[in-house]
C-alpha cells in the first residue's frame, strides 16, 4: 500500500491543467484531449437519442433505457458484482439523459484503467435487462415524479413545470423522467427494443480525456463498432413551440410556504449563432446564475429582501438550485429566455412579479448602458474559466461543441472568451431588440391559494408592498411604480392545475 | 440527507509551523503555513491551476457557537451580512470590483464553521486580499440593511422548508441533543429568524468576539508564489487586531435510553427514516473514531451487503446510506433509509440493528475491510483536481482541527485499524441508549 500512495503523490503533484494538448480528429466518431500528467482518464460515450425520441405514451423510455444500463447488470456481472469491482478502485460509470443526448460518463484513476474500460464497455454493449433491475429503476423514477419533484422543491416544480408549458404539443415537452402513466406503461420489452434502435454503431461519439495512451480512444470506438449492431443515426424531430399570445399562466396550486415563480419564451438562438455571445452578455448582466452581479438579484433580493435570489437564462441550467456553474451535455435546438424568482412570500407574489417584469421591459426598451456592457464584458473574461474547470467539463464541452458544430479548435471556453472580447454594444443591444420582448411570455408559479392569484391577474389589481423593516425612500417611490405595473391578463389565459395532477400524463 | 461530507471524515489534517510538506506527505501538494502575530494561521498550496486561485477565509464559529437562547441561525445571518461592504468598499462598490475580475464569491455556514471563498486569477489576488482583509476588520453596515438582509435569510429558509429532509433534519438535532447547540440546526428555528431585525446591536457584538485572526484560517491554493503571497498577507492582515472570545457551548450529558419520535411532513414523500448514535469528536489519531468511520462504510455504505440486500435484491429502500460527519464536539453517526412502503419501516430499522448485532459478533472479512481504506484513499486523491476542489475538501478539516498534518495522520490511523477493531466499535457506540430514531411520514 506504501508504494501505491508514492505513486499517487508522484502522479498527482504533476498534474498540469494548463497543457490539455487537444488532438484535432477528422473521425466524426472521436473525441480526444490529452492532458499531460493527470493522473486519470475521463469517458464519455454519447448516443444521439434523448427524450425527444420517447414514444407517445412511453415518455421516460430514454431516461429507463439509459439508466438500466448504468445501474443495472450486465450479461458479465449482477449490478451487485459490477459494484463490488468498483468500490475499490473509487471509480463509477453514470449516465445523464436529456432531450437530445444520452451521455454515458466514466473516470478512474490510470492504476486501474483496464478494470474500468471492461465494465464500463460492458455497460453500454452488454446489458442483462434483468426485470429486477427494470423494476428498481422504474419504481424511483415513479417515486421521483409522484413526490420529489412535486413535493421536496417548490421551485424545480416550477421550472420543470415552465418547460412543460412553453414546449407543450412538442417532443420537448415531458420532462426526461416521463410521466406517471406512461412510465407505467413502458415494459422491458419497450426498453430492448428502444436500445436496439437507437444505441447501434452509427449513433454514437466517444470522447476520452486525461491521460491515456494514443490508440485507447480509437480502440474504445472500435470495440464499440464491433458490437453494436447495425442501425440508423438518430433524425431529430421538429421543434416547433406555439405562438404565445399575451401573458398566459400555469398556476400550480399546492399547499406550499412561499410561491415559486418561472417565466420565459422561446428563443431562436443557440451557442454558435452570431447573437448567442450577444445574448449571453446580456443574461449575465440582467441575472447571472446564482451571483449577486444580477441586476434582477440586486432589485429583488439586494434592495428589497423579499427572498433568495433571482436569475436569468438562455440555455437551459439543470439542478440550478445545488450548482453555481452551467455543466454542458444537455444541448437543445430550442433554448428559451427564462427568468427564476426563488420562492417569495405569497403575499409578495404579485409584486415580485410585476418587478421582474418592469425590469425586463426596462432592459428592452433602453438596453444596456456602455458601463454596465463594459463591466459585464470584463466580468465574462474570466468567470467563464470557471465553467469547465475539470478534464471531464472540458471533455463534455467539446461533446456540446461537436452537437452544435461550434467550431472552438478543441477549447469551447477561449472560443466563448474571444467571442465575448469583440463583441460591440451595439451588437448586444440589437441582439436584445431582435430576441428579447415583454409582451408574449409564459410563466409557470407554484402558490397556495392559486384562485385567488387568478382574480388578481385578471383584475389587474395594483400590489403595494409592506415590508416588515424600513426601507429607503428611493425603493419606496420606485415600489409604487412596481405595485401598478400592468398586467393585462384574460381569465382564459389561466390554468390552474393541482400539484397532483403535475406530471400524471 | 446526503452524504455532503463524506470526503471531509478522510481529510482531517495538520500542518507544522513554517512547515513544507513536500515529497513526504500523503497529501499530494507542497504547502506552507505561518501563524501572525495576531494569531492568523496562513496556509499557501501549491498546485498547478491555468492561473487560477483558490481563496478561502475559513471563520471557526457556526451555528455550534450560537449558545444565547434566541439566536440560533445567527451565525449564517450574519454570512450574509458579510457583504454589506466597509466604509472604504460599501457593499455595492464590493460586488462592482468582484464583477470587474469576474470572481466566483460566495459562501456558507455549517454547524462548526462559516466558510467565505473566493476564486478568481491570480493577478487580482492582491486586489482580493485587500478587499477579504478590509471587510474582516472594517465590516460596517446601517440597521437598515440589517434589517433588509433579514429578508433574504427568511427567504432561504422558506425555500428549503419545501424539503422533508428540512423537517426530519431539524426533529433530529432537536430530539437528540437535549444541552449542546447541536440541538438546533445551522439555518436555525423559525422565531428566532423572525426576530433577527430586531438584533442589530447583537450582530456588532457578534462580529467583535468572533470574526477575529485568533479564530480564522486563511488558505489559498493555486498558481501562487509563496514568498509574493506571504508579503501581501503580512500587509493587509497584520492590523487586524486579535480578541477572540471562545462561546460557552454546553457540553452534551450523556444520553441513557434509547429517543424515538415521528415527525409529520405536509406534503407527499416516502417515508424517510434515520438511526442515529452518539458519535465521536473528529480525532484523526484516535482509532476508535476512525474505526467507527470505516464501520460506517463496511456495514451501510454503498457497497454494504444492507444497501445490496435493500435497495437492489428486495427492493425495499430508495436509497440507504451513512452519514457520519466529522465534527468539534461529539455529534450524530447516522444511518438514512428512505422506505417505499410505510409497512416496512419496522423491517428496514430492524435490518440496521441487525446489521449492527452481525458485527458486534464477527469481525469484518478482512478483505472487505482493505477494499473500502483503498477506495478511501483514491476517492480522496482524485477529488483534488483543481483549486477550488481542494479548498473545499480541506475547509472542514482545517476548521476542526487548524491542522494540516492531520490528513497524514487520518491515513496513518486508517491503516492501522483492524477486523477487530471494527466490532470493538460497534460493540461500545451503537448501543440502545446512545440512539435516537426519527421517523418521517408525509401526508396522504
Amino acid at each position: 500500500m506504501k508504494r501505491l500512495l508514492l505513486v499517487f503523490s508522484v502522479v498527482l503533484s504533476i498534474l498540469v491543467l494548463s497543457n490539455c494538448g487537444i488532438k484535432k480528429m477528422e473521425d466524426t466518431k472521436l473525441l480526444e484531449m490529452k492532458v499531460e500528467g493527470d493522473p486519470t482518464v475521463s469517458f464519455i460515450v454519447w448516443f444521439k437519442v434523448g427524450s425527444q425520441n420517447d414514444p407517445k405514451g412511453k415518455e421516460g423510455l430514454a431516461m429507463l433505457t439509459g439508466r438500466l444500463l448504468a445501474e443495472g447488470g450486465t450479461t458479465f456481472n449482477s449490478y451487485e458484482e459490477i459494484l463490488d469491482k468498483l468500490y475499490p478502485i473509487a471509480s463509477s460509470y453514470s449516465v445523464k439523459v436529456d432531450k437530445e443526448m444520452t451521455v454515458f460518463y466514466g473516470r478512474t484513476h490510470i492504476d486501474n484503467l483496464d478494470i474500468f474500460l471492461t465494465l464500463f464497455k460492458q455497460a453500454i454493449l452488454s446489458p442483462a435487462f434483468k426485470q429486477e433491475d427494470f423494476e428498481r429503476i422504474k419504481s424511483d423514477m415513479v417515486n421521483f415524479l409522484e413526490k420529489d419533484l412535486r413535493y421536496a422543491s417548490d421551485e424545480e416544480l416550477g421550472k420543470a413545470a415552465l418547460y412543460d408549458f412553453i414546449f407543450d404539443g412538442t417532443p420537448y415537452k415531458h420532462i426526461s423522467d416521463g410521466t406517471l402513466e406512461s412510465l407505467r406503461n413502458i415494459t422491458l420489452d419497450d426498453v430492448k427494443a428502444f436500445y436496439k434502435q437507437y444505441f447501434n454503431k452509427n449513433n454514437f461519439v466517444v470522447a476520452v480525456g486525461g491521460n491515456f495512451s494514443d490508440n485507447l480512444p480509437k480502440k474504445l470506438k472500435e470495440d464499440l463498432e464491433k458490437s453494436l449492431t447495425d442501425g440508423l443515426e438518430t433524425k431529430y424531430p421538429e421543434i416547433k413551440t406555439q405562438p404565445i399570445n399575451g401573458y398566459e399562466f400555469l398556476l400550480v396550486d399546492k399547499d406550499c410556504n412561499a410561491t415559486a415563480i418561472s417565466f420565459g419564451f422561446p428563443i431562436d438562438v443557440v451557442r454558435g449563432d452570431e447573437d448567442f455571445f450577444a445574448l449571453w452578455l446580456f443574461k449575465s448582466w440582467f441575472g447571472e446564475h446564482r451571483n449577486s452581479s444580477s441586476h434582477l438579484y440586486q432589485v429583488i433580493r439586494e434592495e428589497r429582501g423579499l427572498n433568495y435570489g433571482d436569475y436569468a437564462y438562455i440555455e437551459t441550467f439543470l439542478n440550478g438550485g445545488a450548482l453555481r456553474f452551467p455543466q454542458p451535455n444537455n444541448p437543445r435546438r430550442k433554448q428559451i429566455f427564462e427568468v427564476w424568482i426563488r420562492p417569495v412570500p405569497h403575499e409578495a407574489r404579485l409584486f415580485a412579479l410585476r418587478a421582474a417584469l418592469r425590469e425586463l421591459k426596462k432592459i428592452v426598451d433602453n438596453g444596456l448602458t456602455k458601463e454596465q456592457f463594459e463591466i459585464t464584458k470584463k466580468f465574462l473574461l474570466n468567470y467563464s474559466l470557471f465553467y469547465a474547470q475539470t478534464t471531464m467539463e472540458r471533455l463534455g464541452y467539446q461533446v456540446d461543441s461537436r452537437f452544435y458544430g461550434v467550431k472552438d479548435n478543441g477549447n469551447y471556453i477561449e472560443y466563448f472568451r474571444n467571442k465575448i472580447k469583440n463583441l460591440t454594444l451595439e451588437q448586444v443591444n440589437n441582439a436584445i431588440r431582435k430576441h428579447i420582448q415583454y409582451n408574449n411570455i409564459k410563466f409557470a408559479i407554484v402558490t397556495k391559494d392559486a384562485e385567488k392569484l387568478k382574480e388578481d391577474l385578471i383584475q389587474n389589481v395594483p400590489s403595494p408592498i409592506q415590508y416588515p423593516t424600513p426601507k429607503p425612500q428611493k425603493v419606496l417611490e420606485e415600489d409604487k411604480e412596481i405595485s401598478i405595473f400592468p398586467l393585462k391578463v384574460s381569465a382564459d389565459k389561466i390554468r390552474i392545475v393541482p400539484v397532483d395532477e403535475m406530471f400524471v400524463k | 440527507m446526503k452524504k455532503f461530507l463524506q470526503l471531509s471524515f478522510l481529510l482531517l489534517g495538520a500542518i507544522m509551523l513554517m512547515n513544507s510538506s513536500k515529497g513526504k506527505n500523503f497529501f499530494p501538494y507542497d504547502y506552507k503555513v505561518e501563524i501572525l502575530e495576531n494569531g492568523l494561521k496562513v496556509i499557501l498550496i501549491k498546485m498547478p491551476s491555468n492561473g487560477l486561485v483558490s481563496y478561502y477565509t475559513i471563520v471557526r464559529t457556526g451555528s455550534r457557537d450560537e449558545y444565547e437562547p434566541g439566536h440560533t441561525g445567527f451565525a449564517h445571518f450574519f454570512e450574509h451580512m458579510m457583504f454589506r461592504g466597509t466604509k472604504k468598499y460599501p457593499g455595492s462598490v464590493y460586488d462592482k470590483i468582484l464583477t470587474e475580475i469576474g470572481a466566483d464569491a460566495n459562501a456558507y455556514t455549517t454547524d462548526d464553521y462559516t466558510c467565505y471563498h473566493l476564486n478568481f486569477t491570480v493577478d487580482n489576488l492582491e486586489k482580493v486580499m485587500d478587499l477579504e482583509s478590509d471587510r474582516f476588520q472594517n465590516l460596517s453596515y446601517s440597521e437598515q440593511d440589517f434589517q433588509t438582509e433579514s429578508g433574504a435569510v427568511y427567504g432561504e429558509y422558506r425555500k428549503g422548508k419545501a424539503s422533508p429532509f428540512f423537517w426530519i433534519w431539524e426533529t433530529l438535532c432537536n430530539t437528540a441533543f437535549e444541552k449542546h447547540t447541536y440541538k438546533h440546526t445551522t439555518i436555525g428555528f423559525e422565531e428566532d429568524i423572525k426576530a433577527m431585525p430586531t438584533m442589530y446591536e447583537y450582530s456588532l457584538s457578534f462580529f467583535n468576539r468572533y470574526y477575529r485572526p485568533d479564530n480564522c484560517i486563511l488558505l489559498i491554493v493555486g498558481d501562487i508564489d509563496y514568498e509574493k503571497t506571504f508579503n501581501l498577507v503580512k500587509k493587509y492582515y497584520v492590523s487586524w487586531k486579535k480578541g477572540y472570545v471562545p462561546p460557552k457551548v454546553e457540553p452534551e450529558p450523556e444520553q441513557t435510553k434509547e429517543k424515538r419520535t415521528i415527525v409529520k411532513y405536509p406534503g407527499k414523500t416516502s417515508p424517510i427514516m434515520v438511526v442515529a448514535y452518539k458519535g465521536l469528536a473528529a480525532n484523526p489519531k484516535d482509532k476508535n473514531y476512525v474505526a467507527s468511520i470505516l464501520f460506517g462504510s463496511l456495514a451501510f455504505g454503498a457497497n454494504s451487503e444492507l444497501y445490496k440486500k435493500l435497495y437492489i435484491r428486495e427492493q425495499k429502500v430508495l436509497f440507504l446510506e451513512e452519514e457520519f460527519n466529522a465534527n468539534r464536539d461529539p455529534f450524530l453517526w447516522m444511518i438514512w433509509a428512505q422506505v417505499k412502503d410505510e409497512a416496512d419501516i419496522n423491517y428496514v430499522e430492524e435490518e440496521i440493528f441487525k446489521t449492527i448485532e452481525y458485527y458486534q459478533q464477527n469481525p469484518p472479512d478482512s478483505q472487505k475491510l482493505e477494499d473500502i481504506k483503498k477506495h478511501m484513499k483514491y476517492s480522496f486523491l482524485m477529488g483534488l483536481e483543481t483549486p477550488q476542489k481542494v479548498a473545499s475538501i480541506l475547509a472542514r478539516p482545517l476548521a476542526l482541527t487548524t491542522d494540516m498534518q492531520s490528513i497524514d495522520d487520518y491515513y496513518k490511523t486508517l491503516e492501522t485499524i483492524s477486523p477487530q477493531d471494527i466490532q470493538s466499535v460497534a460493540k461500545s457506540y451503537f448501543v440502545p441508549n446512545k440512539r435516537t430514531v426519527v421517523v418521517l411520514k408525509g401526508s396522504k
